[in-house]
This record gives structure tokens, sequence and C-alpha cells, in this order.
């Protein structure tokens, strides 16, 4: 870990700007920095989300080595954030994806893995998903009934958009959450459907599918702010 | 007496490894051993998690981590990852403006 040689003070750099920054995570409480001049010393955060401070004798000591992590409240399902996705002609990987990150909160810089911070994922028109080269007819997916040799049931791709065209693209999400108790819960956030309507309307979900591969130089940065839920 | 410390060591243990000595016993060296390896690895774990959150933050500015790390080194910018990553979380605007600085070393005909 690469130690800084001049310890960087958020507050003590004037070139910076201002300190007064609301906070992007949607539903915390705006943070503020305090500059306590008359001892010398700086609190540069007031939010007890940021670090406490500890008090060592008569000297407030700055705690710089406590990190960010996530509140309960952070993980609240009222303040997730929903985003729809359309997956007509959209190449199947590339919008899972995409999907799979806004769901497990990878684009947040709040990201922690061990909690649930990311969003709701709609995905609309799953039956019209596209997938390059002969993977439509040659693409297998396998499962059992019941578990015994020889009872493995197989069908392409195309046969599966026949009978049930959602799993296609809930199969190719699941397989990039990671797996475990909290990528179950995950995979309950993907909700998909085979036609262009959903009922999710009452959530007003971002649409992002503008930004299905999309490198972040070419990716139209208004799309992504307001999909991250800044101005 | 030193059973007693082994015991309060095992506490929230599964089973009767929580009461019962000889089991243990067994579960605290473990135990141990592994908070001897995770102290090394908390190190490594904290620098993955900073570096995701920046490409994340970055990535909302439409830069990658890879160009900003590199630049702000070019640039003699020396923060390190847990500074950058607790600036992105709770100083976004001081965020962006490192952002912006990259942008503006990167040239201005754009990020490549």
């Amino acid at each position: 870990m690469k130690g800084a040689t001049m310890r960087a003070r958020p507050c003590a750099t004037p070139a910076v700007g201002t300190q007064r920054s609301p906070s992007i995570r949607p539903g915390a409480p705006a943070l503020r920095s305090q500059r306590s001049g008359a001892t010398g010393s700086h609190v540069c955060r007031a939010s007890a989300a940021a670090g406490e401070v500890k008090w060592v004798g008569n000297r407030r000591k700055l705690d710089l080595n406590r990190n960010y992590y996530p509140k309960q409240e952070d993980t609240d399902t009222q303040k997730k954030v929903w985003y729809v996705i359309d997956a007509e002609g959209k190449t199947l990987g590339r919008l899972a994806t995409l999907a799979s990150n806004y769901l497990r909160g990878k684009h947040l810089p709040t990201f922690t893995p061990s909690m649930d911070t990311g969003g709701y994922v709609v995905v609309v028109n799953a039956d019209k998903v596209a997938v390059t080269g002969r993977k439509e007819n040659d693409k297998m997916y396998y499962y059992h009934r019941v578990h015994r040799p020889g009872t493995m049931k197989t069908e392409t791709l195309s046969e599966l958009r026949q009978r049930v065209p959602e799993r296609i693209v809930e199969r190719a999400v699941k397989g990039m959450l990671p797996k475990g108790r909290l990528g179950n819960t995950l995979f309950t956030h993907l909700k998909v459907y085979a036609g262009s309507e959903h009922p999710h309307e009452a959530q007003t979900p971002v649409d992002i599918t503008s930004l299905i591969d999309r490198k972040p130089k070419d990716a139209d940065l208004a799309a992504v702010r307001a999909a991250v839920g800044l101005e | 007496m030193r059973k007693e410390k082994i015991l309060r060591l095992a506490k929230g243990f599964r089973g009767r490894a929580k009461n019962c000595f000889r089991i243990a016993i067994n579960r605290v060296e473990k135990a141990l051993q592994y908070q001897y390896r995770d102290r090394k690895a908390k190190k490594r774990e904290a620098r993955k998690l900073w570096i995701q959150q920046i490409n994340a933050a970055t990535r909302q500015h439409g830069v990658i981590y890879s160009q900003f790390m590199h630049t702000l080194a070019k640039d003699n910018i020396k923060l390190d990852r847990k500074t950058l990553s607790d600036l992105a979380i709770n100083e976004p605007h001081s965020f962006k403006a490192l952002v912006d600085r990259v942008k503006f070393m990167r040239g201005p005909n754009g990020i490549e």
C-alpha cells in the first residue's frame, strides 16, 4: 500500500475548492466539512460514516484509518434506484454485464461487496435479445428435473426462446452475479419481461440502455450521471 | 487457567467447539492461524476495494481508473488509493476537481 509522503488533508488544500459538497449517495444526509482553526487541528468530516474523532488526551486525533462502510439504511429497498434496459436487438452478454453491475452497485464509489447497495434492474423485450454468431441454434441450455444420471435435458437458445424467453436473460445475469446468499438476493432485484410493458412505472426507472457496451469516454456523461442520481 | 483462556477465545463458535475444551482447542488454533493470515490479507483486500471504488467514481466522469492513476502519477500527485476513495465517497466535488485535472493533463482533445 502506497503511503503518501505528504498526507493530503482535504480541508487544507485551497486549490481543490469548497468542501461543502453534497453527498452523492442517494438518501444519505448532506456531509459537511468543518475547520477548527483555533486548536490548529482539523475535523474534516462531520459524518459518522466517514470516521470518528478520537480524543487522545487533550488533543483531537483525526482517525484517517477508518474507511467508508455503509450503514443498514444504505441498503434500504425504499431508497434503491430503479433502472430499465430495453433488450431489443442488444447483445445478450453485454446487456447482462451492465445489468449485473448496476444490481451489485459497482457503478457507485460507495460499492461494498458484502452489502447490497445496488439498485433494481428491469429488462423489457427480453424475448428479442440478440446473440452473435451461431449461438441462436448452437447455444445449449442444460437442466435436470431429477438430479439422476441420464435425466439431463438439453435445449438450444432458440427453443428456450419459444418456451420461456425471460430465462435467457435471467440465466446470463445470474451467472455474472456473485454466488451465495447475497448473490441470490441481488438476483431477486432483477425483473425480466418478455414484452415491452413492465409493471414498475411507479418506480420511475432510469433508462440505461444507452450505456450497454459504452466505453466511459464515449458514454453520454449526462446519462451516466442521471443513472447514478446526480444532477 | 489455560483452558479458561482458550475457551474465552472460542466465544461464538459453533456447537461443542465453544464449550468443550478438547474440541475448542482445535478450532481456536485454526482461528488464530486464520487471524495471522488475514491480518496480511486485510491490507490487500482493502486496496482492492479502494481501486474498485475509485474506478466507479472516475467512470462517472468519463475517465477510467488506469488512465486516472497514470496521469496522477505523471503529474506528481501522490495521493494514495485510500485517500482517493475517501475523497470519491465523502468529498465528491474535490474528487471531480482531480478528475478535471486529469482530463486537462491528458489534453483538450479528450480522454484517450
